[in-house]
């Protein structure tokens, strides 16, 4: 241990005396915190973190490949290792004084920026402060390893520049060390994944912006773990103490090995591309800690005040303020200012009835198996066009709580998804026929992911308990018995009480697909949560709306459906014409609709005349509730024909308008009632200090004219800029 | 019985690939003994010390340090001997003291660090970082380092290569001093001078091999060397030059007024010579009498000087 003592002791006292050292240590990383700071210096905001890892990552470059490798070889050329050589020790003492001295010597470093960044920049130091000290400890030795390695390889102080140069530029560049990885092409996004570097830089944001553990770090660490042994091993068997031996050309190719731990988790991370994901979602947290301040804007509150003239500021992901007079001096602002002058802003719209996994196509589409992309797309579309919620009421259970996960990570882009999972239905009954057509090996298997047909109030408790289990944010359960020409069975009352009482008792919101006025009373008596659909075949008494006013249950006419159904009749092709719409696509879905709507086929299959009553009948019973008072949210059933995941709501809105209702009425059921009914009213759908920055910036003033919501000039989503161009790459 | 040699070197072969540095040496260091290995460069004086110290492999022969081979326990041997490399450094900003501590460190046993600096008479530059030393205060320190561990055995290699005369007169102070300690020294030196002031027994090297090998006094007798006499006149000397029967060899310079005379018996061959030189009226300018020196010998064995 003396020896081991001994030599640390000398290299702390040798590197301290070293003017170099102490730059590139503690100066260089200093002027690149405070060259960053500038260039990225706009709304700082949480940017700060991202420059202390870039920095911390660029200190650990340096230390590693030039403060041990180039140091070590200059040692030997000055005839300085020749002189231990004659002293009983083994190389390792010297190997290991080296990566101690290198991490002790970095330490005050990274203090020293967090310092800076905390007091100057007013960044948190990280909760999992341990798994960044464990990080950063890892990274540093790991490169010194690499940095002893290069040295125990090269002939020459030249050859140790030439190697040395050639893993520092990649990773300095590459890495997302000075440039964000997302900023680089594919190419260079790709050749990241074998850079050691690469995985310091997202790990150490990784710490910064999730409070990530050293756990889930866990391949990076294995990988410098990994390339610390092997290099301290192959660094040791090939430790030359005189200038005069030279290595053999091929022993070179020892780096190579030394490094082969990265190779297996390139490969590893482009298969997975878990790596470039959690690069993107990061860049994309970053975005959302940004400051931004809106002025001048027209602010829908969500709750039906309206500042004629307003400024909103948003950092951190949340509304931080929202003025209408004493705004924020903008010309002394270190964030984004965006003048909306002419403009509205409202609160993200919410969609809470979405069935994800179905296109909005007429004709069943090739990839009706392969839903898991569609999914994730229609989830984009949403976000688009400026719905930043969904409420998912019937999809593959597993597929949709997948895809919640991977949103809630960033990982994917697209609205906030909430998740019922499965319908409960009955056996036989609506719900269960889109599985008729399916081969039998696999229907069983389908309708375990889209339907639950328990057969006793003991089991639907279960189900819904286990439901709970996996993850879903609410139950939906249909009672319909249908109508003439397409009859359903309808579920027994006591499994509907019994999926409503454990419901009730997990704190799951129960909403109840209802056919007519019958089924909604019986839904009002199940004490649901919201009825969907309401009825469109009679006319809905108003002691049943009293009633659901009364009982603070939510009433989700979805006028959508209706008319996609009557347009289907008609062979209505003017929906297309909108331009959101055109802009969403798919192009090519969009044309196979268009052909199949001309072609009409579909008509003869619908009653186009008692369609258009069921239309206004829908509408009509919108406004009776309206008129109670009942709490209306919109849904819109989109995933049926001609309901088009995105843009249906601005139509919706539209209906209700139509329907004789206030665009102010509309808008409210689209924001603050609509998120009271997802049990998030405590951040969603408000324009209000505390609340996510979900934001939706529109021309004009949709208050006059609703339409002006589908004319988005800026979607603000959990505090980000959504670069809606980028949403279907 | 005697204790065993402390080094015993037989049969020693060392190739650097096709080239044979080192083509089978035989020699003994006793205890106490000063022993030189002198030769020009590339001898393979360095060669064959560096696999005494450990340092290298060998290709053949039976090799003894303390008892230990160097080949197999190099660890242990490394860590009773003391060794003054040539040509090494250590680093520019490393003060004095701290090269001490740090080397004794190294070693399972110590001498005080103290003590060393005086001796060296480095107490004054103890706090003076090693690139502020003088090339003879740099030596001075490499020959306390190698001092560091009290070894038993010290191996100096070119100990004054590169120094200037006083400088080197240190350190040949410095050597005699250690010899007084009763410590065993083998040291390469291509300064005949050096070995024949400081050692006990010499070992002349060229191409690999010893070429003679005992005291200095020795290795002189072993030669057909001779003492010579030499004249220099105030003009030209006379055409017909003197015959003694003492004399081997009489030469006249290239300028006529110097006169070489090689003998076995110089005092002899000195009277012969006075006296012919008044028989001629011979007015001397300058008169040398002069013994063979291990330089003459080698010369006198290899054809060549040692220093070229």
């Amino acid at each position: 241990m003396k020896p081991y003592l001994a030599l640390i002791n000398i290299d702390l006292k040798l590197a301290l005396r070293n003017k170099s050292v102490i730059f590139f240590n503690y100066l260089f990383p200093l002027i690149f915190f405070f060259a960053f700071a500038q260039f990225l210096g706009d709304g700082l905001g949480g940017r700060i973190s991202y420059i202390v890892s870039m920095v911390l990552v660029l200190g650990i470059l340096g230390n590693g490949l030039f403060g041990a490798g180039m140091r070590a070889v200059q040692e030997r050329e000055a005839n300085i290792l020749r002189r231990f050589k004659v002293a009983p020790i083994s190389p390792i003492p010297i190997l290991a004084a080296s990566m101690v001295t290198g991490w002790a010597l970095y330490l005050p470093s990274v203090i020293l920026v967090l310092g800076l960044a905390h007091f100057f920049y007013g960044m948190e130091i990280p909760e999992r402060w341990f798994a960044l000290f464990a990080l950063i400890s890892i990274g540093v030795v790991a490169f010194r390893a690499v940095g002893l390695i290069l040295a125990a390889v090269a002939n020459s102080i030249q050859e140790s520049n030439i190697l040395i140069q050639t893993l520092y530029m990649p990773m300095l560049f590459l890495s997302g060390a000075t440039f964000p990885m997302t900023m680089l092409p594919v190419w260079a996004q790709v050749t990241a994944q074998y850079l050691p570097a690469t995985y310091l830089v997202t790990g150490f944001q990784g710490v910064f912006y999730r409070q990530e553990s050293l756990f889930e770090n866990w391949p990076a660490v294995l990988a410098l773990t990994a390339t610390i042994v092997l290099s301290t091993f192959v660094s040791a068997k090939l430790f030359r103490w005189e200038k005069d031996e030279k290595i053999a050309g091929s022993a070179k190719l020892w780096v190579v090995g030394v490094l082969l731990p990265f190779f297996a988790l390139g490969s590893y991370e482009l298969w997975s591309r878990d790596n470039i994901n959690k690069a993107e979602a990061l860049w994309r947290d970053l975005d959302r800690r940004e400051l931004l301040l809106i002025q001048n804007a027209r602010v829908f509150i969500g709750d039906g005040r309206v500042i004629e003239s307003g400024t909103v500021l948003v950092e951190d992901g949340k509304i931080q303020g929202v003025f209408d007079s004493n705004a924020p001096d903008s010309s002394r602002w270190r964030g984004e200012v965006i003048d909306a002058a002419g403009k509205t802003l409202l609160p993200g719209l919410i969609d809470v009835h979405v069935h994800l996994a179905a296109s909005g196509a007429v004709v069943a589409s090739e990839n009706e198996y392969d839903f898991e992309d569609a999914m994730e797309r229609a989830l984009a579309a949403y976000l688009y066009s400026g719905v930043t919620t969904v409420k998912s009421v019937g999809d593959p259970v597993q597929a949709t709580l997948r895809l919640r996960d991977r949103e809630r990570s960033r990982e994917v882009q697209g609205a906030e998804l909430f998740v019922c999972g499965p319908m409960f239905t009955t056996e036989g009954g609506h719900g269960t026929e889109y599985f008729e057509t399916r081969p039998l090996a696999i229907r069983e298997l389908v309708a375990q992911q889209w339907v639950r047909t328990p057969l006793s109030r003991e089991e639907s408790g279960q189900q819904v308990r286990k439901l709970k289990a996996a993850g879903v944010d609410s139950i939906k359960a249909i009672l319909e018995a249908g109508r003439e020409g397409m009859l359903f069975n309808r579920m027994d009352m006591s499994i509907l009480d019994g999926i409503a009482e454990e419901a009730r008792a997990l704190e799951l919101p129960l909403t109840v697909h209802t056919g007519n006025s019958q089924d909604m009373e019986a839904a009002i008596e199940a004490q649901a949560n919201s009825i969907e659909h309401g009825s469109s075949i009679d006319e809905t008494p108003l002691a049943t709306f009293r009633r659901m006013a009364n009982n603070g249950i939510a009433y989700d006419p979805t006028l959508s459906v209706r008319e996609a159904l009557l347009n289907l009749s008609k062979g209505n092709t003017k929906p297309f014409e909108r331009s959101l719409l055109q802009q969403i696509g798919p192009l090519e879905l969009l044309l196979q609709t268009l052909e199949a709507l001309e072609s009409g086929q579909m008509r003869q299959r619908l009653s186009q005349r008692s369609l258009e009553d069921e239309l206004v009948r829908a509408q009509a019973n919108l406004l009776a509730a309206h008129r109670v008072g009942v709490s209306l949210v919109t849904g819109t059933d989109s995933g049926n024909p001609l309901v088009f995941h995105g843009p249906a709501i601005h139509r919706e809105l539209q209906l209700w308008v139509e329907a004789g209702l206030s665009p102010a009425v509309a808008l409210q059921a689209a924001t603050r009632n609509a998120a009271a009914l997802l049990g998030a009213g405590d951040r969603l759908g408000l324009i209000q200090a505390g609340y996510d920055a979900n934001l939706l910036l529109v021309d004009g003033n949709p208050l006059e004219d609703i339409a002006s919501t589908e004319r988005i000039s800026l979607i603000v989503y959990k505090g980000g800029r959504v670069e809606r161009s980028r949403l279907f790459e | 019985m005697a204790a065993a040699p402390p080094i015993q070197v037989r049969g020693l072969i060392k190739n650097y690939g096709s080239f044979q540095a080192v083509r089978g040496i035989d020699f003994e260091v006793h205890a106490g003994e000063v022993f030189a290995l002198l030769g020009p460069n590339g001898a393979g004086k360095t060669t064959t010390v560096e696999v005494l110290e450990g340092l290298r492999s060998r290709n053949g022969g039976d090799v003894k340090v303390l008892g230990f081979d160097p080949g197999e326990q190099s660890k242990p041997l490394k860590d009773r001997i003391g060794v003054c490399l040539q040509a090494t450094n250590l680093p520019d900003r490393i003060k004095v003291r701290e090269a001490l501590e740090l080397f004794s460190d190294l070693y399972s046993h110590q001498q005080d660090s103290k003590t060393l600096l005086q001796r060296l008479e480095l107490q004054d530059k103890q706090n003076d970082f090693y690139s502020e030393l003088s090339g003879g205060q740099k030596q001075r320190l490499a020959l306390a380092l190698a001092l560091i561990n009290d070894p038993q055995v010290l191996f100096l290699d070119e100990p004054t290569a590169g120094l200037d005369p006083q400088a080197r007169h240190e350190i040949h102070v410095l050597i005699r001093d250690l010899r007084s300690d009763n410590r065993t020294i083998l040291l390469t030196t291509h300064y005949i001078e050096e070995a024949e002031k400081l050692c006990d027994r010499v070992a002349i090297i060229d191409e690999g091999r010893i070429i003679a090998m005992g005291t200095p006094k020795e290795i002189r007798r072993q030669t057909m060397g001779h003492s010579y006499i030499e004249i220099h006149s105030e003009h030209d000397l006379p055409e017909n030059l003197p015959s003694f029967d003492s004399a081997e060899k009489i030469s006249v310079g290239t300028d006529k007024r110097s006169l070489t005379v090689h003998s076995t018996q110089p005092a002899r061959a000195l009277v012969e010579l006075v006296k012919w030189l008044d028989q001629h009226n011979v007015e001397l300018s300058d008169v040398h009498l002069k013994q063979p020196t291990l330089e003459d010998v080698f010369i006198e064995m290899t054809g060549r000087r040692l220093r070229d």
